[in-house]
């Protein structure tokens, strides 16, 4: 578990006894008990913008929504069809579910400010339903709702504060282990770098989308329990003025943490009961309180605490590298690891790779050179489904990829670095690693654990990838990109920016993984590196080949002096 | 006669990244001078720094008509007069040629963009065939040319062109090389990074050939279109 | 129906307000600012203290509303958005502009003398109304000089802003700044001072609107937030990217709200009139008159 998944947890147990305290002392006191339980009631929805903005960096202004349709499901379901809670309930957050997973298809096609103006949209509508509906009571909304029935027991007074707070403590945990799990881990690669996370297999669509369905449930699990508890429900209740309240619990206490989000909630709340005769001031103070936290603590106050109260890692002294071990053998398809077809790429006018075709042999380390310009990391997209190619096709391991998206390609088999070494910043380089490595996380901790002990990456496991030096970066992102053994490797510009001893280790490294059976295809411009380590070189120029050799050859060929150097006259 | 420019010990790089590893360079008054060397050996970082914008100095001097640039605004170098059009050109897509233009006389007095206007126009006739139209629509060649005009509108000292010859025909590289040349004469500095290494040397005065963020090579342009070490720092042969 | 349209038209003057200053500011900051509405709100209670308190006529008030929502501005930018987006990038501007929300919207009602109600604001001269027959049936509309007052005052806030960014040559710099930073800093073009130029002028334009509305929907409230999502309405209805589209998208949200109004409760019509904005979302994000490749992600 990650440094900040194990603070949360931390600080959720210390928050559940001030909770179970609180819940003790207030016993007696209707007001307090009352006030307690209504932050345990906005607290689901406020985890769920938490993982949303905090987590997956979606921005959504329309939790209300989710909030009403939960509400309204068992009021409605309650009072007009006599269902009881436990059944009411559950329906509510499906239904919530399944409209999230609507809005994060929506959600897809928007960055920003649009995403942020669809999420407001949606909350809107879904109050102007809720006050339209003939059979939701429209402005005075429905009343009478009853409270939950346990057997004999009447849920209410003081046992509805423990029951609430059971509610959000469990998902509060239920959040915890997902955010552990796998979609925890597709997630912070998805914030980090979305490019990247796809080109490692991460789905990251679906992802997003589970994000929006789950953040949009478990609003609606709070929703419920704020109509069985209250006894009725409006809309104005559930109106945009919640969405943003939600939005600031989150902002102030600390988006990305669980525990974040029930600070922010306790703490609205708990202002809201000491400053209710200042309602204005207490309004214009939250304002304040959101401007300087973006600006000062981004955070929120648990997230600056945080920050303040942890130790950086230090890389632990660097052991010189060990020898350049001997890569695990990789099974390779007996087809062509890559075939492409005439491959054209077309922005608008300019024709960036012009009728490309060429087939890789196993095995092999082909080097992809050409002057600034000539398309070669426009081909490189194009092979692992960064962009459509305009025509062509494209078969890897003899299975046809041409369109498909990168985590499919990369499922098959394929690995990718990139010119700017896209690591998940926020990550140490360990989980960098195993989040390529393998879906199984021992299978995948294991196989990082083995990947960064051959590149010699031990004594930086543990440091966050932006803090990483340059040449770390490199060795880093290739580690990430080889950690699934993938038995296609394409590699952009790997050596630029390493210094001599760092580029020979570099050459070792590619050759060991060629001598394993892996197919590499590099960009490079340094051409003694090209030349000492490739079998054939192709050269590009314009987005077309004009040479396919070996380098010997290429090195003499006039057409590449002249695409290089002009041709001397 | 002291240069226009002197580059003493330039290091920069990009956050983690160091690009150049201490340049010495010099550029004066009515000379071109060609800086080149294969990708990543640090060209158009070089640029940047000068400009300062986008790289991060860490060591070392630039020294622009007496003024010291290493801690100036970009701002302030264009008004010191020393201009770039970098590669991409940069131009106000949108906006009219006449407006690009008109708006890179922005640091001078307003009394002056007629005349100068008037002189560009003399210069590229085909922009002011085109000074109504927007100017995403004209072609790489005539872009490039709006992107040296605007630059001229501020009456640089020097002009630094970053690869002018990316994506563009090999005649309209002769004319915007002709074009550079007649500006030296008229006693502009030019400061010209390309990839290219044979045509640029054809017109310049002198060039330095860069290699992994050092100068590797310097000389006239005579002597290095001469020098087989050149072919070698592009194409990977020894370099002696 | 005659009187629908015209009234339609004076709302929809408002909101084309509102959607062109989120346009300006949008084209300086890459962010949708969520307190344009509140701006607008304390732009018209400015004009009334002017008035009331300074004792000035209606044409000095108003001028008194927009220097001051200039000033706002300016402050806002450099003290709130600059900071922020240094901090958070676009997604912290964002939510400063929702936390700047809370505090205009609570806060105005803080001030003695404005609190939250709304307050009538005296009208721009002339005769109470002014009665058109209209060609046929000989139904005839009865406007209100102040709706013929809105539609001029707006004309002249269009003609200026017009002139201002396609005639000016500083108003080309920043047009320039907005489109490419880094070409302006090339030509010597201080960006920073350009950006907080441009969001001035959006508050700016926010105040201007508040006021000349004022008299005849009272300046002040609690509306400030509808009124920034209205302007969004109108905004991706013509075309977040498009100065005139803002512009159309204005009068057409307009319209619509008040022929809604007109047939049902407003609580049912304010709905409707957000469902458009969700479904322009889908259907045609780029607005009845941007260009396609504005939006994509």
């Amino acid at each position: 578990m990650n440094a900040r998944l194990r603070d949360d947890a931390r600080i959720l147990a210390v928050f559940a006894a001030v909770v179970i305290a609180f819940g003790v002392l207030a016993q007696h006191d209707a007001g307090l008990s009352q006030a307690g339980t209504y932050v345990a009631i906005f607290a689901p929805a406020a985890i769920g913008l938490s993982i949303l903005l905090g987590n997956v960096n979606q921005i959504s202004v329309g939790q209300a929504g989710f909030f009403g349709i939960g509400a309204y499901s068992v009021g409605y379901l309650t009072v007009e069809r006599g269902w009881p809670f436990w059944t009411a309930a559950p329906l509510g957050v499906v239904l919530a579910a399944a409209i999230g997973v609507g809005l994060g298809f929506v959600a897809l096609r928007f960055r920003g400010h649009y995403l942020a103006m669809a999420t407001l949209a949606f909350g809107l509508i879904a109050a102007g339903v809720f006050h339209a509906a003939p059979f939701l009571g429209h402005a005075s909304g429905i009343t009478g709702i009853p409270y939950p029935q346990f057997g004999p027991l009447t849920i209410s007074g003081h046992a509805a504060y423990w029951f609430a707070w059971i509610v959000a403590f469990a998902i509060a945990l239920l959040s915890l282990a997902m955010l552990r799990g796998r979609p925890g881990r597709a997630f912070e690669a998805i914030r980090n770098d979305e490019l990247a996370a796809e080109t490692i297999g991460i789905p990251t669509r679906r992802y997003k989308i589970i994000a929006f369905a789950y953040a949009g449930a478990l609003a609606a699990a709070g929703g419920a329990t704020f109509a069985a508890f209250l006894g009725l429900v409006n809309p104005d209740a559930v109106g945009i003025a919640l969405s943003v309240d939600v939005l600031l619990m989150v902002v102030l206490g600390g988006s990305g943490l669980i525990s974040g989000a029930l600070f922010g909630a306790a703490l609205i709340g708990y202002l809201n009961v000491v400053g209710h005769q200042w309602d204005n001031w207490r309004e214009v103070g939250y304002g304040l309180l959101v401007v300087l936290c973006v600006i000062f603590a981004p955070g929120g106050v648990l997230g600056t605490l945080r920050r303040l109260a942890a130790r950086t890692p230090s890389a632990r002294a660097a052991a010189p590298l060990p020898a350049v071990g001997a890569a695990p053998r990789v099974r390779a398809p007996s087809a062509e690891p890559l075939a492409v077809r005439g491959v054209t790429k077309r922005f608008g006018g300019l024709v960036a790779v012009d009728e490309v075709s060429f087939a890789l042999q196993p095995g092999t380390l082909t080097a992809l050179i050409g002057p600034n310009g000539a398309g070669k990391t426009t081909l490189f997209n194009a092979i692992c489904g960064v962009g459509r190619p305009t025509a062509g096709r494209i078969a890897i391991g003899g299975i046809d990829v041409t369109g498909r998206q990168p985590h499919r390609v990369a499922a098959l088999g394929v690995g990718r670095t990139f010119q700017n070494a896209r690591l998940f910043g926020e990550m140490t380089v360990f989980e960098n690693v195993a989040a390529a490595a393998a879906a199984n996380r021992r299978v995948a901790d294991r196989r990082a654990r083995e990947v960064i002990a051959r590149l010699g990456l031990d004594h930086l496991a543990g440091v966050p990838a932006k803090d990483l030096a340059f040449g770390d970066r490199r060795r880093a992102e290739l580690a990430r990109a080889i950690a699934a053994e993938p038995w296609l490797l394409l590699v952009d510009e790997p050596a630029a920016g390493l210094n001599q001893p760092e580029r020979e280790r570099l050459n070792a490294d590619l050759l060991a993984l060629r001598d394993a059976g892996t197919t590499l295809l590099l960009i490079e411009h340094d051409m003694k590196l090209v030349m000492a380590i490739s079998q054939r070189v192709i050269v590009l120029e314009f987005g077309r080949v004009i040479a396919d050799a070996a380098p010997a050859e290429v090195q003499r060929d006039p057409r590449v002096v002249a695409a290089y150097l002009g041709t001397a006259t | 006669m002291s240069a226009l420019l002197e580059v003493r010990g330039l290091r920069a790089g990009y956050g983690a990244l160091e690009v150049l590893r201490g340049v010495d360079l010099d550029v004066a008054a009515g000379e071109l001078v060609a800086v080149l060397g294969p990708n990543g050996a640090g060209k158009s970082t070089l640029l940047r720094a000068i400009s300062r914008y986008d790289a991060t100095l860490r060591g070392g001097t630039i020294v622009f008509d007496g003024a010291d640039l290493t801690r100036a605004s970009t701002e302030r170098t264009v008004r010191l007069g020393c201009l770039q059009v970098p590669e991409g050109r940069q131009l106000f897509g949108r906006m009219s040629v006449e407006d690009n233009l008109r708006l890179g006389a922005f640091v001078r007095s307003r009394r002056t963009v007629e005349s100068e206007l008037g002189t560009v126009y003399e210069r590229f006739p085909v922009l002011a065939q085109r000074r109504a139209q927007a100017a995403y629509t004209l072609s790489g060649g005539e872009q490039q040319m709006l992107a040296i005009g605007r630059a001229l509108m501020a009456r640089p000292k020097l002009l630094m062109l970053d690869e002018p010859s990316t994506g563009l025909a090999p005649q309209i590289v002769e004319q915007i090389f002709a074009i550079a040349s007649e500006l030296a004469r008229g006693g502009t500095a030019l400061l010209i990074v390309e990839q290219n290494a044979y045509l640029t040397l054809r017109h310049a005065d002198r060039a330095y050939v860069l290699e992994n963020g050092a100068v590797a090579l310097a000389g006239t342009a005579a002597e290095l279109s001469r020098d087989e070490r050149v072919k070698a720092i592009y194409l990977g042969g020894s370099t002696v | 129906m005659l009187q629908l349209l015209i009234a339609g038209l004076t709302v929809g003057s408002e909101f084309a307000l509102i959607a062109l200053g989120i346009h300006i500011i949008l084209r300086a900051t890459r962010v949708v600012n969520f307190a344009q509405g509140e701006f607008s709100i304390v732009g018209g209670l400015i004009a009334l203290t002017c008035a009331e308190a300074l004792h000035v006529n209606a044409w000095f008030a108003l001028a008194g509303a927009t220097f001051a929502g200039f000033v706002l501005g300016l402050v806002f930018e450099i003290a709130v958005l600059r900071p922020a987006g240094r901090a958070g990038g676009e997604a912290g501007v964002t939510i400063a502009t929702i936390g700047a929300v809370f505090v205009l919207l609570y806060g105005h009602a803080l001030i003695p003398g404005w609190g939250s109600d709304s307050h009538p604001l005296a009208g721009f001269g002339g005769p109470l109304n002014i009665v058109i027959l209209s060609s046929s049936k000989g139904v005839g509309a009865i406007v209100q000089v102040q709706s013929l007052w809105v539609f001029a005052l707006l004309l002249v806030a269009l003609a200026a802003l017009y002139l201002f960014f396609e005639r000016t040559y500083y108003g080309k710099a920043i047009r320039a700044a907005a489109e490419n930073p880094l070409g302006a800093r090339l030509v010597g073009i201080d960006v920073n001072s350009a950006r907080a130029i441009s969001v001035a002028l959006g508050i700016a334009l926010a105040a201007y609107g508040g006021t000349i509305i004022g008299p005849i929907t009272l300046v002040g409230g609690a509306a400030g937030f509808a009124l920034t999502i209205k302007g969004f309405v109108a905004a991706i209805v013509g075309g977040l990217e498009s100065p005139a589209g803002c512009v159309a998208g204005g009068f057409v949200v307009g319209v619509l709200q008040v022929f809604l109004q007109s047939r049902m409760s407003y609580d049912v019509a304010d709905p409707l009139v957000y469902s458009v904005l969700l479904l322009m979302l889908l259907v045609r994000p780029q607005g009845l008159f941007g260009r396609r490749d504005a939006v994509r992600d």
